[in-house]
């Protein structure tokens, strides 16, 4: 009987070419934890970030915050009121 | 078979039944145990805790959110110099440096120094490089107006499994919502500790919280914070309360008392700070209750606004009781406005015989009088009306004007609502929508409760409510131009079985525009001492805070 040369040719080739794939796939993503690790900490000092600056800008512009800073550069409540409606004098002093 | 034969099989049969019955016990009885102690060196449960939501006022500024904040600890056996290392963090994290050298002192390889430390703290203690301290990210609830409506947002403490919960206020009322539930991931490791990609996944899903968007105008908020804080110093009252409210829909617009605590460090207050006094304090309302018997007896067609009193010519006894008016003076036949406007407890005294009790109760309850309001906040109380058959004559003519019967300031509040808004009364809505971490917007509909009174008595009651604000005893504090519909209130406070005159409850509620309210708004002072009258000491704030609203919602005078 014939040996199916080619068939075993074909077979080790195949065998060959997908452990090599499998090698390099292996190796490929091997790392991708590492690199997962590194995104991570990246969202995380990220959000920190914001999240340190929403701080900042809630304090900034609260009214507890800008009434003290407007009362220490001596701006003071005006509750006067003009009213457009009435009619306006033709001459003041 | 020889004997040595024998002797090797049962001797190999015996080893195999050991190895059967260790295998046995290794895999069968201690299987569970010894997975769990495999799993456990290349797996990690790693909890994702849910943000708690945000609380915000109407203009969407955030008024309650977590903070990142870190906790300070030190391995004592890295530490270096202790003393040098006290006496730095002592300045820094203000603790006595003594108190800091002796946890450095113990034999421990972890220490925590102190908690919930702001990011400025760490960046300076970083700055110094200490050997041996470290830090651990941690999160602190942050509400960016300090102490502003503190009674009405409440605070976050710990549970008894030390996990976050609100208490009081809208923290307490909405924990669950704000809470949301903690994610849970597993991660598998390699040898190395890197985490395997494919080997991840969520077993529980992180839920954030949901924000709340409140009715509360932060303008009117500060505004009333600021006038009541004023107020209460200038009259030397020993507290002070008061809110604002849109009669139309029933939301909250604002709400203050003093004295208040800081939620952010609401262990540094007194436990008796904690609770809303405007929805757990009860008290004598005084003359703010004759409005709602007078519409009452209006409504039921018993008297109108120029029926004449014929009682009220002098004090009016019930039984062993002579009742007063609050100066001593008597009009005879004087009219039911003017009944309001002069504040006559005898004018209330006829008009409470011409009702009777049960007409009055009946009122009294569709005004929501004896019940709670429904308010979203944690802990409204409310005291019940007495049945009927526990009435007797004077305590039915007491009621008239208000003593003898006790509410919570927003179950008057919202009484007066109803007249303010053609006789309809809304649930008191401190929220208004509700929004969803991924983005969904759920808006809480107004909710009208009852109609204790018509459209047509509303409206008469509202114009005898001007008049009295206009004619009365506060005149002299009107806004000119404006028509605003208002009652004081002086209630003398009851101690051991009889009422103290110089101890008083001053209050005035109203609201404006009269024609077209837009808030109604309850001021109340407690034991104020400049003046005992409501007239004198709340009607003045009153009328400050409704000229900031008016000024700040455009609305222009009418003369």
């Amino acid at each position: 009987m014939k040996k199916p040369v080619v068939l075993i040719c074909f077979l080790g080739t195949l065998v060959i070419v997908l452990l090599v794939a499998r090698i390099t796939l292996v190796n490929s993503i091997s790392t991708t934890g590492i690199k997962l690790v590194d995104l991570q900490n990246q969202i995380s000092t990220y959000k920190k970030e914001n999240e340190l600056l929403k701080v900042q800008y809630l304090e900034a512009a609260s009214y507890t915050s800008i009434s003290s800073k407007a009362k220490k550069l001596g701006y003071i409540t005006v509750k006067s009121q003009i009213d457009l409606a009435a009619p306006l004098p033709m001459a003041m002093r | 078979m020889s004997w040595r034969y024998r002797f090797v099989l049962l001797f190999f049969l015996f080893i195999m039944a050991l190895i059967i019955t260790r295998l046995f016990y290794w895999q069968v009885v201690r299987a569970q145990e010894l997975s769990a102690l495999g799993q456990a060196q290349y797996d990690q449960q790693v909890v994702s805790p849910a943000q708690r939501g945000e609380i915000k006022t109407s203009d969407e500024f955030t008024i309650a959110a977590d903070k990142l904040a870190f906790l300070v600890y030190a391995n004592p056996k890295v530490v270096k110099d202790k003393d040098k290392e006290s006496d730095a963090l002592s300045k820094m994290l203000d603790i006595k440096s003594a108190t800091i050298s002796a946890l450095l002192s113990e034999n421990k390889f972890w220490i925590p120094i102190k908690s919930h430390i702001d990011n400025t703290v760490k960046v300076k203690i970083d700055s110094q490089y200490l050997p041996g301290v470290g830090f651990e990210e941690q999160t602190m609830r942050f509400y960016p107006e300090a102490s502003m409506a503190a009674n009405l947002l409440g605070f976050v403490g710990k549970d008894e499994n030390g996990s976050d919960k609100g208490y009081f206020g809208l923290e307490g009322y909405y924990d669950r919502q704000l809470s949301g539930k903690n994610g849970i991931s597993i991660i598998v490791h390699d040898a190395a500790g890197h985490p395997i990609l494919a080997k991840m996944n969520d077993s529980t899903v992180k839920v954030d919280g949901r924000d709340l968007v409140l009715n509360v105008d932060r303008r009117i908020q500060f505004m009333l914070d600021e006038e009541l804080k004023k107020g209460i110093a200038t009259y030397g009252a020993k507290s002070g309360m008061a809110a604002v409210m849109d009669p139309k829909t029933g939301g909250i617009l604002a709400m203050s008392s003093f004295p208040t605590f800081d939620p952010a460090a609401y262990q540094n207050y007194s436990e008796n700070l904690y609770a809303n006094p405007f929805i757990t304090n009860t008290y004598e309302p005084g003359s703010t209750f004759k409005p709602i018997i007078m519409a009452s007896a209006m409504d039921a067609g018993l008297v109108k606004p120029d029926t004449k009193c014929t009682a009220c010519s002098g004090p009016v006894q019930i039984g062993d009781y002579a009742i007063h008016t609050w100066d001593d003076k008597y009009f005879p036949n004087l009219s039911m406005n003017d009944v309001i406007v002069h504040s006559d407890n005898t004018g209330m005294v006829f008009v409470g015989e011409k009702l009777g009790l049960d007409r009055m109760v009946d009122y009294l309850q569709k005004f929501g009088v004896g019940d709670t309001t429904g308010i979203d906040l944690q802990g409204e109380e409310a005291p019940e009306i007495h049945p009927k058959d526990q009435w007797y004559p004077i305590d039915l003519a007491t009621a008239t004007f208000g003593q003898g019967i006790t509410v919570t300031p927003m179950e008057l509040l919202d009484a007066i609502s109803a007249i303010a808004n053609n006789g309809k009364r809304m649930q008191p809505q401190v929220v208004a929508t509700v929004q969803t971490p991924d983005g969904q917007t759920i808006p809480i509909p107004p909710k009208e409760i009852d109609q204790p009174i018509s459209a047509t008595t509303a409206q008469v009651m509202t114009q005898i409510m001007v008049n009295a604000v206009n004619n009365g005893e506060s005149k002299y504090y009107r806004l000119k131009g404006y028509d605003i519909a208002g009652k004081t209130g002086t209630a003398q406070i009851p101690v051991a079985g009889h009422y103290d005159a110089t101890k008083t409850i001053a209050s005035f509620v109203g609201f404006a525009p009269a024609t077209d309210p837009r808030f109604v708004m309850l001021v109340i002072l407690n034991e104020p001492s400049s003046s005992i009258y409501g007239a004198e000491t709340a009607a003045p704030i009153f009328f400050s805070v409704a000229k900031d609203i008016l000024l700040y919602y455009g609305i222009p005078p009418n003369e």
